[in-house]
This record gives structure tokens, sequence and C-alpha cells, in this order.
């Protein structure tokens, strides 16, 4: 991985360990991202999305949610006012899937910091404590991995009962694996290296080697990481809220589409009120994902130029 | 991981044991003891989980009913609620070690019963799905993997990944209400709206309940193969772009074959050898598609039976469910390790 | 390629061929020969109807899905029967009578009859059943509280029946109906499950009965199959057979309804049944309600002792506000946006599916949406509006509540936005919680709670209804015991709950109830919302005499009772057959395209594959 950020050696560090300026490498490493067409595709649908979801409050207004205030027909097609139809309240469906970025995003977002934490915190640990701390780590993270991910959710959520929370919780306990194992390889990478040894010869504790040496270097791969996590994360918010374990009365994607489903939209063959959500779904994750291989290649490219 | 599939091919496990190669009795029981100490984690931890809910099943059972109290106090004893936690959690232990799952308030019949009559939609479900999206996969990934950078190569991962971002449960509602409602664009309903099987045929295996059954069973397994078969795709890829390098294959066009037998000779049987033990390895991502997908066609499988234990919720059940699909991604994983140890010559030659 | 393998890979190809078009013709054969063998094999007559809901049991002392009652209230007789009005009637009871002091009830069973297993029917049988109820736990599941006030019940002799009682009670004749009541099973069977009744799942086919139905078929969740008893002495079904079909998803139903497969079909949501009314050959209809749908209000939780129970907001406990909440909701907008129309606005406690105790508030009694009334009526009890919109009582409390729903209910879920706006107009604030039906029980029973959704739907005896709002449902002091719906205690209610169950007059009762109902209206405890029609659709090329009673003013038909109507239906003549035939030739002509592009691409495989494999004999 390359060493896009490195903290500034120690007092005694050779010179050949002396870190460049950090903004030169972060702008090449943007521009690099950028000449690539999938990177900027999902860096444009990522912006797009965290624009249009951070602004929605500006266009869209409460009367326009209100299902007290909604004044067009119910469950109607596409029409003049409504691009995209209405839904059985007559709201319009347009504004809602706009509205319903704003609760994916922010699930997304926090399941993955969720993620991220647990993640890359027993990853590090995994990877750091090489004896049997290590290893349980790792026999744990193995275990958790065999544990199928939507038969666990469901149970977490049963009992946590429903709701963003439980949701971002179960999501957050069964996608950490995945980070966990990425971190935990990329950890002992890094400590094989000499300047791991020659910190810890110079009586550096645990917690500052992680922190100041390893964890820096090992920041590239969560950025990767997280990218996709949110991905991932948001198409597991939908599922859940499709199953029925998420807020009924707040506007996401996933709630929408349940919506659809138990009013028994497919009989009504409304497919305005079907086919914007799950597009949203799949432009957002398509971004994301894109600038998270995106983002990977740069980086290995980088290091190893093919 | 998504609770959905994930994309990236897994790794198996066997390789990380590290420089030292034992005999294969030696690592069978190696295996085996971790799938065993897997197991009995999974039961505490689901035990612990289930246990957390604070609810009381009877008044939930017995709403609407002209129950007296003294009726839901026996009914909460012959449920066994009234007993304290660690003694429910050796009960629990003992049954499940017997098979008894407990027993579903909701349906009023064992959870094991109940599973046993579920298994075979399931089965046959996700069957149905791997062996076509492995026949996709291959059919599509060994030739995007034989020219990488190709227009097919690249349109083939364009189309992975586009419908790896879609929502499993989604995909199936679009296939759903175009091609079984019958409501859109005067587009007839060629397939069921949902369901198994047409009410009131013949059962067994008359060829007309078959045909029945598999044609119930299309719109289901295309959406489960459409999110699916992505990752044998890749994984698929990744195998022959890996083979593709060996000298051994220039050997064989020196012989003066022709690139497709070069490839569908040599260099696919070498480079499916891993991917065997990884479809095993596949079908715990698998099983989150299969519930939704089973929720959405109302296909009488597991999946569905843990959904709708979800109604009030029916404890034993969905405890019951969960147990059985972490076992089985538990004996999968086993299997793969076995495979891939029994199957891979240079692993086990070292 | 060399002449001597040419015409080797000549014959590979066309043998290749020869397997493929013979597969597509077996295939094609299968499909077109299979759904009208089915069909042309049995020359009866069936109806297919949707079950309400899943059945997993047929065991009459442990069923609790409307799906099961209905076959249960099909496959085993009971006392009386209710006409269409409503009023029981004679069923296997011929005549009754009551002793002067109202507590023994004489009934004479009609004489003669047979189980289908051919053992006499008797009034044995009856006591047996009641009695069984009366004394073991597990057999009065379902319907124990029924005999509560039953103090014995014997057989003097085959034909006769004596149930004395510990109280005077009105309602006998509504004790044991088909699917709402209890039904009498034979003895000679039951007795032996008794120790095991608890897994007895009543499925040993023909299952032995008497009805107009016996009960000869199963398949874990599909349908259950019934058929027609000819003898039956009230009189023979038209149809031969009754399928019930479950179907997991309403829409798989719908479908099922539209190609023909299926005769009737309920619960439709507003969407699907707006697109059902313009199917051809299809009637949709809505039927009264039998239940409603409310938010309760929690006016105070306590024990029977008088303890204070529970996290709920004493504010509630000011009957002013509860009435505010009530001026603050929009009840017709609710069946306007929420329901399609398909509704009646809610009001009195019992539903309108009983006319004869459908009770609505008079004009000065009436609490219709008016929210300046109810701003006046906060604002002059005390309750200022405070700076952020909410209101604040005097002691400083804000007026915010909690609203739990259910999380798995889409009415709930369509409900509660509504209630938000409305309430937070009035400057009350309202956080929404979805909760599983467990555990919105749980917290109900503890006294957590500050407003809940809630439903319930009656037999035609609405004792047990009306008795969850007496103060008898309330806990005991350790928490237990309790099966109240709100926490309402008043002592006038329960003074006229016990004056109706003595009440033999129908009339005197009916007078009584509605006075209770007046009560309840103006305690605000449980504000009904609404009453949901049914959402049905019948295909009348098909069937005919399936709906029972006539349209009412409202343009929606009186409950139905699916005993009566599987009994009193009959085909169309000549259509039923023609049509179900045609539409399964449809359906099979579509499943030939859709398996038919299955089929060309098993046959391209193929050809691919042996191609292929001629292909390696040219190297």
């Amino acid at each position: 991985m390359s060493t896009l950020e490195h903290d500034p050696a120690p007092v005694g560090e050779p010179a050949e360990e002396k870190a460049p300026s950090r903004l030169a490498p972060i702008g090449r490493f943007v521009v690099s991202l950028l000449r690539m067409p999938t990177g900027l595709f999902g860096v444009l649908v990522m912006l797009g999305f965290v624009v249009l979801a951070l602004s929605a409050p500006l266009f869209i207004h409460p009367s326009d949610l209100s299902v007290t205030q909604a004044d067009g027909p119910l469950l109607a097609g596409p029409r003049s006012g409504y691009p995209l139809g209405t839904d059985p309240a007559g709201r319009s469906v347009l504004l809602l899937v706009i509205w319903g970025s704003r609760t994916s995003l922010a699930i997304g977002v926090m399941a993955t910091l969720l993620t991220m934490v647990l993640g890359a915190g027993i990853g590090l640990m995994a990877g750091h404590y090489q004896g049997r701390v290590g290893r349980l780590l790792m026999h744990v993270t193995d275990w958790f991995i065999a544990l199928p991910s939507l038969p666990l959710a469901i149970a977490l959520a049963a009992v946590l009962g429903q709701g963003a929370t439980s949701i971002t919780i179960a999501i957050g306990v069964t996608s950490w694996t995945g980070t966990a194992r990425l971190v935990r390889a990329q950890t002992l990478a890094v400590e094989a290296r000499p300047f791991i040894e020659r910190a810890r010869a110079l009586g550096a504790t645990d917690t500052q080697l992680i922190t100041r040496q390893v964890l820096p270097n090992v920041m590239p791969l969560i950025l990767v990481s997280s990218t996709l996590t949110v991905a991932s994360a948001i198409l597991s918010e939908a599922t859940l809220t499709f199953l029925g374990l998420g807020d009924p009365t707040s506007v996401s994607w996933g709630s929408l589409l349940n919506n659809a489903f138990m009013q028994g939209a497919v009989t009504a063959g409304a497919w305005w009120y079907l086919i914007p959500p799950g597009i949203a779904i799949l432009v957002i994750v398509l971004g994301f994902t894109l600038v998270g291989r995106a983002v990977e290649h740069v980086l290995n490219a980088r290091v190893q130029p093919r | 991981m998504s609770v959905g599939v994930p994309l990236e091919a897994p790794t198996v496990s066997g390789p990380e044991e590290g420089p030292e190669r034992s005999d294969f009795p030696v690592y069978l029981a190696r295996k085996v003891g971790a799938a065993v100490v897997s197991f009995v984690m999974l039961l505490v931890v689901g035990f612990i989980i289930f246990s957390l809910m604070p609810s009381d099943p009877v008044s939930a059972l017995t709403r609407g009913r002209p129950t007296s109290d003294a009726q839901m106090n026996q009914l909460r004893h012959d449920l066994g609620l009234d007993q304290p936690l660690w003694e429910r959690f050796l009960t629990f232990v003992g049954h499940t070690l017997t098979g008894n799952l407990g027993y579903s308030y909701e349906y009023h019949q064992p959870v094991s019963t109940l599973i046993a009559d579920r298994l075979w939609p399931t089965l046959l479900l996700m069957g149905s799905s791997t062996l076509i999206s492995i026949w996709l996969g291959m059919w599509l990934g060994i030739r995007a993997g034989w020219h990488p950078g190709s227009l097919l190569d690249r349109s083939a991962s364009a189309v992975s990944l586009a419908l790896w971002s879609v929502p499993t449960f989604w995909l199936g509602l679009i296939l759903l209400v175009v091609f079984g409602s019958g409501s859109v664009g005067g587009i007839p309903a060629i397939f069921p709206a949902g369901g198994m099987q047409t009410h009131g045929t013949a059962g067994g295996l008359a060829p007309s309940h078959v045909l029945d059954v598999a044609w119930h069973l299309v719109l289901p397994c295309v959406t489960l193969v459409a999110v699916i078969f992505a990752q044998y795709v890749t994984i698929m890829r990744s195998s022959i772009i890996d083979e593709r390098g060996n000298p051994y294959l220039l050997t064989a066009r020196a012989k003066g074959l022709r690139d497709e037998v070069v490839r569908r000779r040599h260099a696919v049987p070498n480079a499916l050898l891993p991917s065997v033990t990884v479809i095993f390895l596949q079908i715990g991502g698998m099983i989150g598609g299969a519930i939704t997908v089973e929720v959405v066609y109302s296909w009488p499988g597991l999946g569905y039976l843990t959904f709708t234990a979800l109604r009030i919720p029916d404890l034993q059940l969905l405890e019951g469910t969960f147990i059985v699909f972490s076992a089985a991604v538990i004996v999968c994983n086993l299997i793969a390790d076995l495979l891939y140890r029994a199957l891979d010559p240079r692993v086990r030659r070292q | 390629m060399t002449a001597p393998f040419a015409g080797l890979r000549r014959r590979r190809r066309v043998a290749a061929l020869a397997v493929a078009a013979v597969t597509a013709a077996t295939i094609s054969a299968g499909l077109l020969a299979g759904p009208s063998a089915s069909a042309a094999s049995s020359g009866d007559s069936t109806l297919t109807v949707q079950a309400d809901t899943q059945m997993t049991t047929f065991n009459p002392f442990l069923s609790y899905y409307d799906g099961e009652l209905n076959v249960i209230g099909a496959i085993y007789p009971a006392l009386t029967m209710l006409d269409d009005q409503g009023q029981p009637e004679p069923y296997l009871a011929d005549s009754w009578s009551t002793s002067s002091d109202k507590l023994t009830w004489t009934f004479k069973i009609h004489p003669g009859l047979k189980w289908s297993d051919g053992q006499p029917l008797t009034a044995e049988d009856a006591a047996w059943t009641f009695n069984l109820i009366m004394h073991n736990a597990t057999a009065a599941t379902s319907n124990g509280s029924l005999v509560s006030n039953f103090k014995s019940v014997t057989a003097p002799d085959a034909t006769t029946l004596v149930i004395t009682t510990k109280q005077p009670q009105a309602n006998m004749l509504y004790l044991s109906v088909p699917v709402s009541g209890i039904p009498i099973v034979p003895e000679h069977v039951w007795k032996d499950h008794v120790t095991g009744l608890k897994n007895y799942r009543n499925m040993d086919f023909p299952v032995v009965g008497y009805g107009p139905f016996t009960l000869t078929g199963f398949k874990t969740n599909q349908y259950a199959e019934l058929t027609a008893d000819k003898s039956f002495f009230l009189g023979a079904p038209k149809y031969d057979k009754v399928v019930t079909n479950y179907y997991a998803n309403s829409d798989a139903a719908a479908a099922a309804l539209t190609s023909g497969e299926l005769d009737q079909i309920g619960g439709l949501t507003p969407a699907q049944f707006n697109k059902m009314s313009s199917e051809s050959g299809v009637m949709t209809y809505q039927t009264q309600s039998s239940g409603w749908t409310a938010i309760e209000i929690n006016p105070g939780a306590q024990t029977r002792s008088g303890k204070p129970l529970g996290t709920g907001s004493p504010i509630l406990k000011d009957i002013k506000v509860r009435q505010a909440i009530a001026l603050g909701i929009d009840r017709p907008e609710l069946v306007k946006k929420v329901l399609d129309g398909n509704g009646i606005e809610g009001a009195g406690y019992l539903p309108p599916g009983y006319p004869q105790f459908f009770w609505k508030p008079s004009a000065s009694e009436a609490l219709d949406y008016d929210p300046a009334r109810a701003k006046q009526l906060l604002d002059d009890a005390g309750y200022k509006m405070g700076p952020n919109g909410v209101r604040v009582a005097p002691d400083g409390k804000p007026l915010e509540f909690r609203l739990g729903i259910h999380s798995d209910d889409a009415t709930d879920a369509a409900i509660a936005p509504y209630l938000k706006e409305w309430m937070s107009a009035i400057g009350i604030k309202l956080t929404v919680n979805a909760m599983s039906f467990d555990q919105l029980n749980n917290d109900l029973s503890k006294g957590d709670w500050d407003i809940l959704m809630d439903g319930w739907s009656t037999g035609p005896d609405p004792t047990y209804l009306l008795s969850i709002q007496t103060c008898g449902t309330l806990p005991e002091d350790n928490g237990q015991n309790g099966n109240t719906d709100a926490f309402f205690c008043n002592k006038e209610y329960d003074r006229l709950f016990a004056k109706q169950q003595t009440e033999f007059d129908a009339q005197q009762r009916a007078a009584t109830i509605a006075q209770m109902q007046s009560i309840l209206y103006a305690g605000n405890a449980d504000l009904i919302l609404f009453y949901k029609n049914g959402l049905d659709a019948l295909r009348t090329d098909q069937v005919t005499g399936f709906l029972q009673g006539a349209k009412q003013s409202d343009g929606f038909y009186p409950l139905q009772h699916g005993f009566a109507s599987w009994w009193k239906a009959a085909p169309v003549a000549g259509a039923a057959t023609a049509s179900q035939k045609a539409s399964e030739q449809s359906s099979s002509a579509f499943k030939w395209i859709g398996l038919g592009v299955v089929v060309v691409l098993l046959i391209g495989g193929g050809v691919v594959l042996m191609r292929r494999r001629t292909a390696a004999e040219r190297e």
C-alpha cells in the first residue's frame, strides 16, 4: 500500500523515512482518481447524492411530505405536477424518493462508522497482539463470518425492536468481519516493516505503535473498505426495512418499497411506485462501489505500476 | 459484507494454516473440531439473543380469544416459560442436539416439523439457482477471463456489477409486477404471482405437477440467479486469468491446438478446481438472497418461514430457523475446507 | 476433416436435434395435458375460495385463526346458528326453553342424526364437549370464557341437553354457533385425545364430524378440502366440494381470481380492490365490519385495588385532554385517505356489522373533528401553548406522548403520520414507536404506554368485547391476571354490564348496551377511528348465492359468515366448469409460452453442446 499519509518520524529516525508534504500526494491521488471514467462517475454520484440529501429540506416543504396536506390523486401514475406519480396517500413519489435519500444516507454512514470502528479495532488488535489474544480474535472473526448475515440481522432486529437504531446495529454487527480481516492482514504486513521494530526498540508502547505507526498506514485500506461498506450498508438497510424491521413511519427507500408491497402495488401495477426507489438504490450503490474500486485501483497502481 | 451477497471472492481458510502440512486425518479432525466449536458457540449466542426478548408470548397468543387467567398460566407452564434462565438453556441445548427445536405456537407444530416441511422448497430454489449461476458464471467468466479487456469481459463486469448493486427483493418485485401481475402496459401475466404450485394440481412426481412447480420456480430462480451469478463470473474469471499465465498452456498451443480447445481442455479444468470449494463457501452468502426472494414470491421455504416468524414474534421458530441456517453454513464451510484439501493435488503434495 | 467422419458428424447432429425435439414435444404435451386432465377427472363441482388466514390445526379447542375457524364451523355442528340478521335460529337444537328463574336452559336436540362415521349424534356429545371445556385447561384455550358462567351441563337423554348457569345468562344462544362459538365434537372420537389434546391437530382424514361438509383433505400451507354431505338435515350444499386455499400474499390470490382459479377472495387492499373492480366477470363488494381500529389513550393505568401502574403520562388522566385529542382527529378524512373510502368513520364501541347493537352518538355527545374547539378546550383547561409549538401543562410538563403502533401492520403505519400531524396542529407532540405485537401487548399490560393503536373484532355476541372494559379485568397488584383493553374502569359501566348479561329481552339488552357505549364514548379511553370494510371479490360468472343478505343503504353488504356462504352457494349452470377449463387452458398457454422460451434455450444449448463435441472430433 502506498504511504499516503505518514506520521513524521520520531527523533532519531534516519532521513529516508522523513515524510514529504502531505497535500501533494492527496492532490495527485484525486487527479488520478478522476481520470478514470468509473472513478469520475462514482465521485459524481457520491457527491450528487450527498448534496441532494443534505439540501433536500431547501426545496421539499413539510407539506409535500405531509399526509394530511397531500392533495394528489391516490396511487396514480405520472402526470403533470407529479412526474413520478403519487403514493397511496397522494404524495409525490419523486419528492418522497429524494427525501428518502436522507434516511438511507444517515443509516448508511452510521452503520459504516460502526462497522469501521468494530472491524478496524478488532483487526488492528488481532494483527498487533500476535499471541493468544490475536489468535482468539481471529477465531472469533472467522466464526462470525460463518453466521449468515440476514438471519442474524433478523434475529437482532427482532430482539432489539424494530427501528433505525436496531437496523444500524444489525448491519454493523454483520459487516465488520470483512474489514477486520483486511485490517488484520494489513496490520501484519505493516508491522513486518523495519521501522516498527525500530520504534519498538525505542520504547514505544503498544498504543503509540498502533495509533502512530500502524494506523496511518492502514487508513487508505480502511478508506477503500468504507466506501464499499457504505454501498452494502445502504443495500442492507433497504432489505431489512423491506422485511419490516425498520421504522415504518420514516420515509426511506426501503420503507417505500415495503409500503408498496404491503399495499398491493403489485396487483395494482403501480410501477411508478416500485421502480424509482430501486433505481435510486442502484445508482447510489453503484456510485460508491465504483469509487471504492477506483480508489483501490489508484492506490494499487501507485505501488505496483502495471 | 452486505446482508445481500458479497461480491469479492472469499478466501478459503485452508492455506492460512501455515507451512506445517499434516496428513489428512489430522486435518480432518482439526477442521471438524473447529466446526463443532463453532456450533456450540452458535447455540450459546442464539440462546442469549432470543432470551433477551422482553415479551410474553402467551398474552400475544391468546389476545382476542376468550381465555381466562388460569388458562394463560397453564399455557405459560406448558411452554416452559416459568423456568429460570440457566435451566432453559440446558433444556434448549439438550433438545437441539436431539433434534427438538421447540414448539411454534403460531403454527401449533414442533419447529423441527415445520423446518423439515419447508426444507425442500428452499433446497429446490437455492439448488437450481446455484446450478444455473455456476453454468452461466462459467460460460461468461471463462470467456471473459480468457480475453481480458475485451468487449465481452467489460460488459460482463458491468452487468455483474449493476446486478450486484440492485437489492435482490427489488429485482424480484419488478419481475413480479411486470411478468406476474398482468397489470403493467398490457403485458399479460406469463408467470404466476407467487407461491410454489397451483392449488388443486396433483402432487408428487406427476409431470403436470413437476411442470407446474417449474413454472412457479422461473421468476424466483431468475431473480436469485441475476444477483448471485456475478460472483461466479468473478471467480471463474480470476481463476482463468491466473491459469492463462501458466507455461504449460504454451506447450498446448505449440501442439497446434485451437485456442478454444486449449481453453476448454487444459485451462478450465485446472482453473475449476479451487472454484469448486468456493461454491460451498458462497452458500452462506446466498441465504440472505434466498430469504428475500422467498418473501417476495411467497415461496414456501425456510426463508419465508423466518419472515412469518417475525410476526408475533414466534421466538422458538425464529431461533430454530436461525440455528438451522447457521449450522448449514458451518457444514458448508467444513465441506469447502475438506474439498479444497482433498481435490487440489498441489496442496496435498506438500 | 476427413470423409469417413463426415457421416458420423451428421448422424450425431441429427440425433441431438431429435432428442431435443422429443423433449420439447413431451414437455408441451405434459403442459397441455396436465391441467385439463385434472379438471376432467373430477366431475364434482368445486367451490374454490381463499382462506382468510393460514390453517395450522383443526382442533376446535385450540384453534385461533379465522381460516381454521371457518373450516371447523362447516364440519362440526353447533346448538344454534345465526340468520342473516345475526339472530339465533335452530341448528342442532330444534327448540329450547328456560326455567322461570332463567338459570336452567333445556335444549331439544334434533333426533336421528349420525356422525359421518355412522355413530349416533346425541345430546351426550354436546354435554361432553361443554364439560371438557369447563374442566380441562387446555380445552379451554379457545373458548374458555364462554362457559365461565356455566354451573353444569347434562344430557338426561339422547335428545335433551340441560345447561344450568350460575347467573342468568342472556347470550346463551350465541355461545354455540358455527365459526364464532363452541362446536360440538363427537365424544367417541375425542375422548381418546384428551390426554394429548395440546398436540392433536385433528388431521385424521376424513375428520369425523357432522355438518354441511366433511373435512377430507389438507395440505400444509396450501389448502383444506371439504366434501359436501348431501344428507345434511337442513339442506344439502349445492357444491360437491369446497377447497379453501391459503395464499401467503394477496397479490398471488388476486392473480388467481383474475385467472378464474379462485371463485372468491377477501381481504383486498384498496389498491387491489380498485383493480379487481375493472375485471370482467368479477363483482367486488364491501361487507360491513365486525370490528374496529382505534387508538387507546391511557386514562390512568391502575390495578384492581387502585394502585397506579406503569409510566403512562399523568396528563392523559385529564378527560379534557382526551376529549381534545378526539376533537383533533378527522375521522372521515382517515376513511377517505387510508381506506380509500372503504369504511365507516368510528364512534360507537360495537361495529356496524351488528346493526342491532350499532350505536352513534347524538349531536350533543359527538366529538367530531373540530381543531378550533380542541385548542380552545386545551387553552381553557390550562394547557398553554409552549415556545416550540408544544403545549405545556400547568406543572410545566409538555404535552408529549408516545404513540405505539404495530410494526407489521400496514394500516397502523398509514394512520400514524396523520395522527402525528393532526396532534401537532393542536399543540400535542406524538412520538411514534413501532413495536412487535408481543412487545406492544407487554407494554400495555404493564401500563407503560401513553397512546396505542388498538383493534378488535367481535362475534355476534358482544359480551367478551364489552367485558374487557370492565373494572374486573384490571390486573391484580402483582401485575398479573389482567385482561383489560385500555385500563378503563367505570362503576356505572360495570353495573350495566352485569345488567345486560341477564336481560333476555333483545330490545332491552340493546338499550342497555347502547348506554354502555355512550359511557365508553364519553370516557375517551378508546377512540374508535374507523370500521374497516371487508373488501372482497367474487366471480359472479362462476358462483351464485354466495353473498348472504342484501345491500344496505350505505352500499355495503352485511357481515358475511363463511359457514353460510359455503353451504348456500351454487355453481352457475354450465358456465363454471367451462370457464374453469378455459382459464386452465389459457394459463397453460402462458405456461407454454414461458416454458417454451426455456425449452428453446435448452435445445439451443443442446445443439451447441453437440456441435462442440463434434468439433472435438475434428481436431
